[in-house]
């Protein structure tokens, strides 16, 4: 693998990392929707990784044809629904209350889900900073020629 | 082995591809961070260079390998983002010590064909 298709293994994972991020945000937003387009209240998501082979351009996989990719990137594999029942509350006077008075409230914990926002946060920092090393590298490489 | 071919040359571009392939699966290692089942992988940095060098005409393919004895999370997941960082610092220095030692024979080669004059 050259340098740049190391490049593609990092920016996955920034891709992944950033959606991840967006997911968790998404669920901070929602606490306390009771309201979704699909009916009743807002459930909380989740993402599940996976790996992936790093995506060449026509002219890197010209050269690296008779190479052994070994790298392998990430992406997010699928966004999965928190099945955890929706929480009740008596709040007869809410427009979505049941017959008992009911309101289902999402199960957001926002502790939960900001540690998983910092954590989505430091990958992304980290990735950040294996891309600088991988350009360190090439800068270096090209400092051959001058 | 022609002139511009000197085992320094040689030896370093081995040495600078090995580097390379193992920024790879450092960067691989990191963006795998947090996917499940994932498993460390590696190259035995010196025993690739002592493979290469044994085999200076045609170079093996490096050997990719499992690392054992770190710890694993309850996902299966065994990245060490320790050993990984201090890998990342270590592979661009390395890197760029390869590049420097390669300036320096293409210097000491232009030296000779410009007779020392410059």
């Amino acid at each position: 693998m050259n340098l740049f298709g190391i490049l593609d293994v990092s920016g996955s994972a920034l891709d992944a990392e950033r959606q991840r991020a967006e997911i968790v945000t998404s669920n901070l937003a929602n606490a306390e929707t009771t309201h979704t387009a699909q009916g009743g209240p807002y459930q909380r998501q989740l993402v599940v990784f996976g790996t992936r082979k790093p995506k060449l351009s026509l002219f890197g996989q010209v050269f690296n044809g008779s190479h052994k990719q070994n790298a392998q990137g990430v992406r997010v594999e699928r966004i999965v629904v928190d099945p955890t029942p929706p929480l009740q509350r008596f709040e007869p006077s809410h427009p979505d209350a049941d017959k008992q008075g009911y309101v289902s409230y999402p199960v957001i914990n926002p502790i939960e889900e900001m540690a998983n926002l910092m954590e989505a946060a430091r990958a992304y920092q980290l990735n950040v900073a294996a891309i600088q090393a991988t350009k360190g590298m090439i800068t270096a490489s090209l400092d051959i020629l001058r | 082995m022609s002139w511009m071919e000197t085992p320094l040359l040689q030896r370093m571009e081995r040495f600078l591809d090995m580097a390379s392939v193992r920024q790879s699966l450092v960067s691989s290692n990191i963006a795998n961070v947090d996917t499940p089942g994932y498993r460390t992988r590696d190259i035995d940095f010196e025993k690739e260079m002592q493979r290469a060098f044994a085999a200076p005409d045609s170079p093996p393919e490096p050997n990719v390998r499992e690392i054992h004895g770190l710890i694993e999370r309850p996902d299966g997941n065994n990245v060490s983002i320790d050993r990984e960082t201090m890998l990342l610092a270590q592979t661009q220095l390395q890197f760029q010590t390869g590049i420097a030692l390669l300036k320096s024979e293409f210097k000491r080669l232009t030296t000779a064909i410009t007779e020392g004059k410059s």
